[in-house]
């Protein structure tokens, strides 16, 4: 290591940006590739022409969904997006009044999430649809998946803890809903949101453990007091927000600890 | 049990003259009393002693055992109740005390002891009194806790006692108070010794009063000088005196020495423990030799002891011989009187007196002698009554005034009035010369015992002793100390001298000369009969106390006659200044008056021939005068009275000497005879008086044998300690010698030492000479070393100097080696040179001759040449000139080839880079072709999804639209129906118009032209997509385009159209909605049939597959087709053959697709 600090100086800081080698120029080439969520190309050049696509297309949707009468100026934008998500991907129904599926809830608090995060209603609409996407695509498998990693890291990082909500039989009947499928959204502040969402769009859907993780050693004591899976499971749905940050915080270091780095995890 | 009668015959018998018997009934007597517990017995023998005065019976009751001392206690106190048997009980009582019986505890309880007391008080008979008081003063040390009670009981008889020695109550005779006089002094001596603090302070208050006031100055007063300040005084108190605890530890005889050393009275003192030191000795010392030296009285008592020579003399040393004594107290010659109480026991009165005894043989007694007596008892007579004094009133005693005696006399007087009657009467010359008689015995005494006992003699002494001890063991522990001592004796006589001697007179007589040693030595055996030889001696044992003088016992006996005259004068004058000084060393003095006195010493007639005796007395006469001058009396205001039993003494001796005189004289047998012949008629109770006084003497010397009793236990004690600390003396010269030993060979060990240091230091500086030898060897050898290591480092500068060279020299050689080779091979080189040109000469030589032969050979052709014509030379030139030019053209060639081939080679490098450029250009085309690439498909996907989005959006119109068809339809179809029995084409075309209405309204331009078309050839394409429904026979193929389109996306419908269909089936019956599509062509027309038939078999079977539904319906159709070939012509002449019934199918299939999509939606 200290060889090749003095080999090249810039290393640590290639880390930092996400470089596992000295060898930038490629290392950057794949980066730059790299299309988390596949709303822009790489290629600068084709990033206004395939805006205006994205644009057309979103204002198409829109326009479709009016001419159906599917939508109306009243109709509030998250459902908006829900609605040309819906139709995009082919599933709106046949009227506004039939009832919400559940992942249409998800998409909901996601978007809802999202609108707090990003102004523009077409890149809002492009962001979550990609996002969305993401999870019911690239995330199928490993969604599922993440309860059991939960129990684990739990397990190492609180023993007792685990042990209480065995004892309480809450362990199954905790908020993976929210969790694992909304991301957190509509449990955690949006800033803080933001931040773990950063690390699902790049690719890590295991931080999504850690703070859970995080959340539950946070309100350990709560929890502890808590004997009853409803009682946990009400409280954890509705955490108080002021701690957020310092929670993700946590469950960031958390994922260093037991991940690595955030290249080695991705 | 001895029944009365027998015990009177026993008492009878104890009488008898027998030994056994009277041993055997004293046994029996014992015996019965050791049975019989009760007073009987004892109350008979008291009765029977008071009768008889039996001896034996006397010996019973002093030693009876401890339950018959109540009844004894009982008896005598019954008795001395009595007047009549009192004086007798009291002498039974003095008797059982003087022996201490184990039981004298008891004496203070006993009742016996307040009547003792009482008849103190009360009585008034002389003897009785003094009998008593004898006997109280031997009881008081034995019960000294009793004062706590009796005190004042005490002080009131003396009181009494003392007021009477003045007073003389009554017919009182004076004799008689000579005798109580000396027993009230011994009882003032006991009570101020045992209880001074009380004493003194009963004194006080009891002379306070003014009618004692007499007494006291009289009777105490006297008394008083001849005692010390009690220590109890100062340190006690009155209750302390009286405390039980303080008598506590001290036993009888601890008591009476208590008492005797408070004494300042020569006859009772008892000097121990320091107190004698200081006072004694400055007060006393002082006037006595003075006095002895005046005194005639001296003769007396020399003549008495030379002519007696009894245990008189020899019984006294106790108390006389103390200043002697003093000196030597710590020392062995102290030792001296011990021997002598058991010689003391044989003596009684009456051999003083020479009443019982015979007297001594006159040959014994020198002619001298008999003088002196007479006139003691003449002065005493004579001098006794004007004084007024108790002493002074003589028996009557032969009257032989002597002027001798006159001055005996006042020792008397002193007694009483010790200087007041000197100054008072200053008529009497030799006032100052007071005999003190026990003094000079003291001295006489002194020096007869040191004659007897000599240090040599001295283990004998003390084996006696310790024969005498009753310890049987310490005896023998003693015994063997003192034959240690007698060995060290023996051994070392001269160290072992007396210490004491140094403070002793005769100390300072060996320091100031020989000669007064021997004048004092002289002056102090005069009246003994003791030969020179212990005399000499015993100043042997004086003369070692000074070391330096230790050849003087030598000299002694020679020197004394010869010297002692001459210088007697001298010393005289010379020592009245020493007489003037307090010291003790008054002897000169008296020596000298000794000297003078003539006495019986064998060498005496020669002093008297030398000093007449009227010189003698002249010259002490003037130096006592001169002395008084020059002292100023102080002398005389220190010397005490003459205590009362001095004065009793005296008298007791007075009484001896006349009545030996008298029985010398008239050597009368009888008494009364002697009486008669004496003075006429005797009085009456003359005898009785003699007897009381007898009786009186007997008790004073009873009590006095009790005090010496006490006196010898002490001295008992005092000698063990003595021995005792001589061998620890003994054990420390011992212990010295060891030291000295041990020095020696520490001396011994230390010279060893200081030899082996010295060897050791020898040693050293050997090995040091040899060391520094050693270490210049090694320096030496250093420096060889060093100057060896020079020479090697200087070898081996040179060897690598050499070793240079030496490498120097092989390059050079290698140079030169080169230089060789160089040359070798530029030899070589020349050699073969040489060899080349060799040949080349050869060749020269061979083409010079060529040259030669072709010279010859050219001459010859030139010969020729010119022999023959001139022009082959035109042709030779003009053929070289060709060649010439040729060769130049070549060349030019040549050349001109180089440089095309430069050009050419230059061509090919620019050719391949820029074929590389073109590579590289490729390369970066192929990379932009790939961003290009990459690009189109981001946006090519954007496209796509911007497609699809469009497709959703069209499906979603589609959708639309179909619902609203199925809106309208449903409000127009009984009209339709009626429509098409008339005219089915021209309702399809109407539904087609209608339905590309319903297109314009969803999509843009493309559906509107087909709409607006609507023609044959346009059906195919845009018209297809919207003919889903289109049952025309002329759309047919367009629509089967379309159909087959609209098949494909079958799954979003079909999504949609479960809700679709279900919004259908909760509105209403299925069945009607089912042929708006399905029946849309006819009932009654193949295609209803069809979708009839299809909705059957769908409702029939559920669970038809696609494929052989489809193939059916393809077969069914075909067979149709012939039917109906003939009714629909116009149809399948307007489309193409092979689709002759597409809209049928079409919408078939789409039935189909939907009934399909309906199942499938129930199925999943």
């Amino acid at each position: 290591m200290t060889e090749d600090s003095q080999r090249n100086f810039r290393s640590v800081y290639y880390e930092k940006m996400g470089f596992r080698g000295v060898e930038e120029k490629k290392s950057l080439e794949i980066l730059l590739k790299d299309d988390p969520l596949g709303i822009l190309p790489p290629h600068h050049e084709s990033h206004a022409q395939v805006m205006m696509y994205r644009k057309d297309q979103y204002c198409d949707v829109l326009h479709a969904l009016k001419v159906i009468r599917f939508i109306s100026d009243a109709t509030p934008q998250v459902e908006v997006y829900l609605r040309m998500y819906q139709l995009e991907s082919g599933k709106l129904p046949r009227s506004p009044s039939f009832p919400l599926e559940p992942e249409d809830e998800v998409f909901l608090a996601i978007a809802k999430a999202m609108e707090e995060m990003v102004k523009d209603s077409v890149d809002c609409y492009w962001i979550i649809r990609c996002f969305v996407n993401q999870l019911n695509n690239k995330y199928r498998d490993s969604l599922p998946q993440l309860p059991k990693a939960l129990e684990q890291y739990l397990n190492l990082e609180d023993s007792r803890l685990l042990n209480h909500l065995k004892s309480c039989s809450a362990v199954s009947k905790l908020p993976y809903d929210l969790w694992f499928k909304r991301c957190f959204a509509g449990c955690l502040p949006e800033s803080s949101l933001q931040r773990v969402w950063d690390k699902v769009v790049s690719g890590s859907c295991k931080i999504l453990v850690f703070v859970a993780v995080e959340i539950l050693l946070t309100f350990k004591l709560k929890v502890m007091a808590l004997n009853s899976a409803e009682k946990i499971t009400k409280f954890l749905e509705n955490i108080p927000r002021d701690s957020s940050d310092a929670v993700v915080s946590k469950a960031i270091d958390l994922w260093h600890k037991h991940c690595g780095t955030p290249v080695h995890s991705a | 049990m001895a029944q009365p009668a027998n015990v009177g015959e026993l008492l009878s018998m104890l009488d008898s003259p027998t030994l056994g018997v009277r041993n055997d009934v004293t046994a029996v007597f014992k015996e019965n009393l050791y049975s019989d517990r009760g007073p009987m017995l004892v109350n008979t023998l008291v009765d029977y002693y008071l009768e008889t005065n039996s001896q034996p019976v006397l010996h019973i009751l002093t030693t009876l055992q401890e339950p018959h001392d109540k009844h004894l206690l009982d008896k005598i106190n019954e008795y001395v109740g009595k007047a009549a048997t009192r004086l007798s009980i009291l002498l039974l009582l003095g008797h059982v005390v003087r022996l201490q019986p184990s039981w004298k505890h008891k004496l203070s309880q006993a009742p016996l002891l307040p009547t003792l007391l009482k008849c103190l008080k009360m009585d008034t008979d002389v003897v009785v009194l003094t009998t008593g008081v004898l006997v109280l003063i031997t009881m008081l040390p034995m019960i000294p806790q009793s004062g706590k009670q009796h005190l004042l009981d005490f002080f009131d008889i003396f009181g009494r006692l003392s007021s009477w020695c003045l007073k003389k109550p009554g017919h009182v005779t004076e004799i008689y108070l000579v005798h109580l006089h000396a027993s009230v002094y011994a009882l003032f001596h006991r009570l101020y010794g045992m209880y001074p603090c009380n004493f003194v302070s009963f004194l006080r208050s009891h002379y306070s009063m003014k009618e004692n006031l007499e007494t006291f100055e009289e009777v105490v007063k006297p008394m008083m000088e001849h005692v010390r300040i009690h220590p109890e005084l100062v340190t006690g108190s009155k209750d302390h005196e009286l405390d039980p605890r303080r008598w506590k530890k001290l036993e009888t005889h601890d008591v009476v020495i208590e008492c005797a050393k408070i004494s300042l009275d020569p006859t009772e003192a008892s000097y121990e423990d320091g107190y004698s030191v200081s006072q004694p000795l400055c007060t006393r010392f002082p006037h006595r030799p003075a006095d002895i030296t005046t005194s005639p009285y001296v003769d007396t008592q020399n003549s008495y002891g030379n002519a007696t020579s009894t245990p008189y003399s020899t019984s006294r040393p106790m108390l006389f011989s103390t200043p002697g004594q003093l000196a030597h107290s710590l020392s062995f010659p102290s030792t001296r009187p011990l021997p002598e109480p058991p010689q003391a026991t044989l003596w009684s009165p009456s051999v003083v007196c020479g009443m019982t005894t015979p007297p001594t043989s006159p040959g014994n007694v020198l002619p001298d002698l008999s003088h002196p007596y007479s006139k003691v008892f003449g002065t005493t007579g004579g001098k006794g009554t004007p004084l007024g004094t108790p002493a002074t009133s003589p028996p009557p005693a032969p009257l032989c005034h002597s002027d001798d005696y006159m001055h005996i006399s006042l020792p008397q007087v002193a007694a009483t009035h010790p200087r007041k009657e000197e100054r008072t009467e200053s008529t009497r010359p030799c006032l100052h010369r007071q005999p003190h008689l026990p003094n000079d015995r003291g001295l006489e005494e002194l020096a007869s015992t040191k004659g007897s006992v000599t240090l040599s003699d001295l283990p004998g002494f003390l084996g006696n002793l310790a024969l005498e001890e009753d310890s049987i063991e310490k005896d023998k522990e003693e015994a063997a100390i003192s034959k240690e001592l007698s060995e060290i004796t023996t051994a070392e006589a001269e160290p072992v001298v007396p210490r004491g001697g140094f403070d002793s007179p005769f100390y300072r007589d060996s320091l100031s000369g020989s000669q007064r040693k021997t004048h004092s030595a002289a002056s102090g055996t005069q009246g003994s009969s003791a030969n020179p030889e212990p005399l000499h001696s015993s100043l042997d044992k004086l003369g070692p106390d000074t070391p330096k003088q230790a050849f003087t016992p030598i000299d002694l006996p020679c020197g004394r006659a010869d010297t002692s005259l001459a210088g007697d004068r001298d010393r005289q004058t010379s020592l009245e200044t020493n007489i003037l000084t307090p010291s003790p060393c008054k002897i000169p003095p008296r020596t000298g008056v000794d000297f003078g006195s003539g006495k019986p010493p064998p060498y005496d007639h020669l002093f008297e021939v030398a000093l007449p005796k009227t010189a003698c007395h002249f010259v002490s006469k003037k130096t006592e005068e001169l002395l008084k001058k020059a002292k100023g009396n102080p002398e005389e205001d220190s010397t005490p009275s003459t205590s009362p039993v001095e004065v009793l003494d005296r008298l007791i001796q007075q009484g001896a000497d006349a009545h030996s005189k008298e029985l010398s004289k008239l050597s009368l047998p009888s008494k009364s005879v002697d009486w008669t012949h004496f003075g006429g008629s005797p009085p009456s109770d003359e005898i009785r008086t003699l007897r009381d006084q007898l009786l009186l003497l007997h008790n004073q010397l009873l009590y006095e044998r009790f005090k010496r009793q006490q006196h010898a236990l002490r001295n008992r004690r005092l000698l063990r300690k003595v021995i005792r600390a001589a061998a620890l003396e003994e054990h420390n010269a011992a212990m010295k010698d060891q030291l000295k030993l041990q020095e020696k060979d520490i001396q011994i060990w230390k010279m060893s030492l200081q030899k082996e240091q010295a060897r050791y230091s020898q040693l050293q500086e050997q090995r040091d000479t040899m060391v520094t030898h050693l270490h210049s060897q090694i320096r030496q050898l250093q420096h060889d070393r060093e100057e060896f290591y020079n020479q090697s480092q200087e070898l081996q500068t040179k060897l690598e100097d050499c070793r240079n060279m030496i490498a120097e020299l092989r390059v050079e050689l290698k140079k030169a080696n080169n230089k060789v080779c160089h040359t070798e091979l530029l030899l070589s080189q020349v050699s073969q040179k040489l060899s080349n040109s060799e040949s080349v000469q050869q060749q020269m030589e061979f083409l010079n001759r060529q040259l030669l032969v072709l010279g010859e050979v050219n001459e010859l052709y030139l010969e020729q040449l010119q022999n023959k014509h001139s022009d082959t030379t035109k042709e030779v030139e003009m053929m070289k000139a060709a060649y010439r030019k040729e060769l130049e053209k070549n060349r030019s060639h040549v050349l001109q080839q180089n440089q095309r081939l430069d050009t050419s080679q230059k061509r090919i490098l620019e050719l391949e880079s820029h074929l590389a450029k073109k590579d590289h250009l490729l390369l970066e085309q192929k990379k932009y072709l790939e961003d290009v690439k990459a690009q189109a498909r981001g946006q090519l996907q954007a496209a796509e999804s911007r497609y699809e989005a469009q497709k959703r959006i069209t499906q979603v119109f589609e959708l639309e639209i179909l619902d609203l068809y199925s809106k309208l339809e449903k409000d127009g179809l009984l009209q339709k129906l009626q429509e098409e029995k008339a005219e089915a084409a021209e309702a399809a075309e109407e539904r087609l118009d209608c339905c590309n209405d319903g297109c314009l309204d969803s999509t843009e331009g493309h559906n509107e032209e087909a709409s607006g078309h609507n023609g044959e050839t346009k059906t195919p394409r845009p018209g297809g997509t919207r003919g889903s429904s289109g049952g025309r026979g002329a759309a047919g193929g367009g629509s089967s385009n379309s159909s087959s389109e609209l098949s494909t996306p079958e799954k979003p419908p079909s999504q949609r159209a479960g809700p679709f269909s279900r919004r259908e089936a909760t509105m209403g019956e299925p069945s009607p909605g089912i042929p708006t599509v399905g029946s849309l062509p006819s009932s009654k027309s193949f295609l209803g049939m069809r979708a009839r038939e299809l909705f059957r078999n769908k409702s029939e079977s559920q669970c038809d597959e696609d494929g052989t539904a489809t193939c059916s319906l393809s077969e069914s159709l075909k067979t149709e087709l012939g039917k109906d070939s003939g009714v629909e012509a116009k149809t399948s002449l307007n489309l193409d053959g092979p689709h002759p019934s597409p809209p049928s199918l079409d919408s078939v299939g789409q039935l189909r697709i939907m009934d399909y999509n309906e199942a499938h939606h129930e199925h999943s």
